[in-house]
C-alpha cells in the first residue's frame, strides 16, 4: 500500500467578516498518497481553493490538523512554515504571476534564491526545469514577451525547480485557450507519471479534471462525494 | 548579496517615477549641502581667528566710527603689545553689483598684525610708499582679471567720504594664509580716505595685539572701562566674537539656514515614502505570490528597504556631487557680501549619510507594510 503523503483530519476553516463567522470547510478529512495527482472540484465558494491553501500553508486551518510528509504543518511558525514552503510546494497560480521585471530565466530561479546553491548550480537547475516545458529558448524573455500558455508553462517551471515533495496549482488553465489549456494539462500529467510528482489540482473545468487519478467533489465545505477517474 | 539584483530590478520597474525619486533627493541633498557650506564659510572665519587679537568697536553699533587716537590710548594699556585700525569704505567698482569688501587700514601696523595677509617683500614695500596704492586678494583679481600695477577706480558709496571718484593703483595681490583673512577684499591707505572725509582722525574699529590670550577678558574690560563716559564709548571682544557678530549682521543664519534645510529634508521625506508605499501597493500580488514560493517576512522587509534605501543613495550622491563640483568659492564668492565657500567633503559625506537616512525612513512603514502582508488576503485581492 503506498503511503499517505497528505493527511488531513477534520479540518476546519472558518473566515471572520466584522462581526460574523463564516464557515468555509466543515469537518474535512483526506488522505492523498504520494504520487498522486488529485483533481478538486465543486462550485465557487464551495472552499477548494482555501483548501489548496491551506495545504500550500500559506493559510491556517481553524481546527483540525494537517500533515504532509513527516511534519504537521498547522503547528509551524511562520518563518518555519516559510521556510518549510520554500523547500516542499511548488505552486502553480491560475494567472500565472510572474514578476514582470524579472526574465523567464529569473522567474524560475527565484525559489532558487532561498536555497544554498551557487550561481552555476542554479544555473543549471532553471535550465532542466525550462527545459521541461520545452522554453529553454525562451529563457531571456521578459513575461510581456510570451503568451498565455507560455507564461503558465514558465510558472510551472517556477514551481519545480526546487524539485518540491507536492505541486499544488489553482485553476491553472482558467485562464487559457484550450490549446494552451491543453498543454499545460500534458505537461501536468507529465510531470505527475513521468516525474512522479504529487499534484493537488483546483478547476472548474471537466477536461482538466478528466486528467486527474482522483476527484475530490466540495460543496458547502463539505466533501460530498468521492470519485475515482 | 544575491538580492541585490532584485532590488535594482524593482527599482527599475517604473524608471520615470524611480528617476523623480532620485532627483527630488538629489536637489535635497544638493540644497543642505550647499546651505551647509554657506554657513561653514561664515563660522571658517570666526574659527580661524587669532586669539592674540582682539577688536575694538564702538558700543552702539560697529557702524559708528571713533577717534583714531583711542590707538594710542589702548597701545598704553597692560597687556597691549600693538595696535591698528581699520574703517569700511564701501566704494562701488564700476557698478554696484560688483561688491567686495573694501577697508582703509593704517598700513604697516595693519599688515604687521595680519600676518595671514600673505605678501611678497616688494610687493609690500611698493604698498607701503604709494598713497593711493592699495593690495587685493587673489580671489579678486581672478574674479575681474586685475594685474598689478592696473588702476582701478571706486566711486563713493558713504558720503562722508566726499563725492569724488578715488583712483587707486594695484600695487599688490595677497594670499589668505588662513580663514581668517579674505581673499575677495581691498586694502588701502587711512590716510587716503581720512584726507576726504567730512570727519577726519575717525576710524572704524580698532585691531590689538595682547600678548596672553588668558588675559583677553581683562584687557577688553579695561579697555571699554578707559572710554567710559566719552562720547565715543567701545565694547571690546575677541576677534571670533568680532566675526561672529559680522555674520549675525545677516540674522541668525544657522536657525534660518537650517530651518530651510530640514524643511526640504522632510519634504522628500515624505516623498520618496509616498513613492515608496505607492511602489508596494501597486506590488502587492508579487509580494504575494514571493511570500507564497517560500520567502520570508525579513527577506521581503529588506528587499522593499533596499529599495528605498537604493533609490535616495543614488540621489544623495548624485546631490552631493553636483553640490561638490557646483558650489565653490569662485562660483558664489564673488558678487555678494558672503564669504567664500564651498562644499567640503565632510558635507558631501553628511549629505550622502543623510540620503541613507532618508531611504531608510521612507522604506520603513512601506516594508513593515509589505512583510506583514496576509498572503491569502493579497491573492485573494488580485484575483
Amino acid at each position: 500500500m503506498t503511503m499517505a503523503l497528505i493527511e488531513l483530519r477534520d479540518v476546519t476553516k472558518t473566515y471572520k467578516r466584522d462581526a460574523i463567522e463564516i464557515p468555509v470547510l466543515e469537518s474535512v478529512t483526506i488522505s492523498v498518497p504520494e504520487g498522486d495527482y488529485l483533481g478538486l472540484m465543486g462550485p465557487s465558494g464551495s472552499g477548494k481553493s482555501t483548501l489548496l491553501n491551506l495545504l500550500a500553508g500559506i493559510d491556517r486551518p481553524t481546527g483540525g490538523s494537517i500533515r504532509i510528509g513527516d511534519t504537521e504543518i498547522s503547528t509551524l511558525s511562520e518563518r518555519a512554515l516559510a521556510a518549510w514552503r520554500a523547500r516542499h510546494i511548488g505552486f502553480i497560480f491560475q494567472l500565472y504571476n510572474l514578476i514582470p521585471v524579472l526574465t523567464a530565466f529569473e522567474n524560475v530561479e527565484l525559489p532558487l534564491l532561498l536555497t544554498s546553491l551557487s550561481k552555476k548550480q542554479r544555473r543549471e537547475h532553471v535550465m532542466t526545469a525550462l527545459n521541461i516545458v520545452s522554453l529553454a529558448d525562451r529563457a531571456a524573455h521578459y513575461p510581456r514577451q510570451l503568451s498565455g500558455g507560455q507564461e503558465q508553462r514558465v510558472a510551472i517551471a517556477r514551481a519545480i525547480v526546487t524539485d518540491p515533495t507536492l505541486l499544488l496549482a489553482d485553476e491553472p488553465t482558467g485562464d487559457l485557450d484550450a490549446k494552451s489549456a491543453g498543454e499545460v494539462l500534458t505537461l501536468l500529467q507529465r510531470l505527475n507519471t513521468e516525474y512522479k510528482k504529487t499534484i493537488v489540482m483546483v478547476t472548474h473545468d471537466p477536461h482538466a479534471a478528466e486528467r486527474a487519478t482522483h476527484l475530490l467533489h466540495l460543496e458547502k465545505g463539505t466533501l460530498v462525494e468521492q470519485v475515482g477517474a | 548579496m544575491k538580492f541585490v539584483g532584485l532590488v535594482f530590478k524593482s527599482a527599475r520597474r517604473n524608471l520615470r517615477r524611480t528617476m523623480l525619486t532620485v532627483f527630488s533627493v538629489a536637489i535635497a541633498v544638493f540644497l543642505f549641502a550647499a546651505l551647509r557650506a554657506v554657513l561653514d564659510g561664515f563660522h571658517a572665519a570666526a574659527e580661524a581667528s587669532s586669539s592674540t587679537r582682539i577688536v575694538t568697536i564702538r558700543s552702539t553699533s560697529m557702524i559708528f566710527s571713533m577717534p583714531s587716537t583711542h590707538a594710542e590710548i589702548v597701545r598704553g594699556l597692560p597687556g597691549v603689545r600693538d595696535v591698528t585700525w581699520a574703517s569700511w569704505f564701501g566704494g562701488i567698482y564700476k557698478d554696484p553689483k560688483n561688491f567686495f569688501g573694501q577697508f582703509a587700514i593704517e598700513p604697516e601696523s595693519y599688515l604687521r598684525m595680519f600676518p595671514e595677509i600673505v605678501l611678497t617683500p616688494e610687493q609690500k614695500a611698493a604698498f607701503l610708499e604709494d598713497r593711493t596704492g592699495c593690495i587685493v586678494g587673489d580671489g579678486l583679481v581672478k574674479q575681474f582679471g586685475w594685474k598689478l600695477g592696473d588702476k582701478i577706480v571706486l566711486k563713493v558709496g558713504i558720503p562722508i567720504y566726499g563725492r569724488e571718484d578715488f583712483p587707486f593703483t594695484i600695487r599688490g595681490i595677497y594670499k589668505a594664509g588662513s580663514n581668517a583673512v579674505d581673499n575677495q577684499t581691498m586694502l588701502f591707505h587711512w590716510k587716503y580716505a581720512d584726507e576726504r572725509s567730512v570727519r577726519p582722525g575717525e576710524v572704524g574699529w580698532l585691531v590689538s595685539e595682547i600678548a596672553n590670550p588668558d588675559q583677553a577678558p581683562q584687557i577688553a574690560d579695561a579697555i571699554d572701562r578707559k572710554f567710559e563716559n566719552t562720547p565715543y564709548e567701545t565694547k571690546t571682544d575677541t576677534e571670533k566674537a568680532f566675526q561672529s557678530s559680522f555674520a549675525s549682521m545677516f540674522g541668525n543664519l544657522d536657525l534660518l539656514l537650517g530651518s530651510i534645510a530640514i524643511a526640504v529634508v522632510v519634504t522628500t521625506l515624505f516623498v520618496a515614502g509616498n513613492t515608496m508605499a505607492m511602489s508596494v501597493r501597486e506590488r502587492t500580488t508579487e509580494i504575494a505570490v514571493m511570500r507564497t514560493l517560500g520567502y520570508p517576512s525579513h527577506i521581503i522587509f529588506f528587499l522593499i528597504a533596499g529599495e528605498g534605501l537604493l533609490m535616495s543613495l543614488v540621489g544623495g550622491v548624485l546631490g552631493a556631487s553636483l553640490a561638490r563640483v557646483l558650489v565653490t568659492p569662485s562660483t558664489f564668492g564673488g558678487n555678494s557680501f558672503m564669504p567664500p565657500f564651498g562644499v567640503s567633503g565632510r558635507n558631501v559625506v553628511i549629505g550622502v549619510l543623510l540620503s541613507a537616512l532618508i531611504g531608510v525612513a521612507a522604506g520603513l512603514i512601506p516594508a513593515t507594510m509589505a512583510s506583514r502582508l496576509k498572503i491569502v488576503d493579497a491573492l485573494r485581492r488580485a484575483a
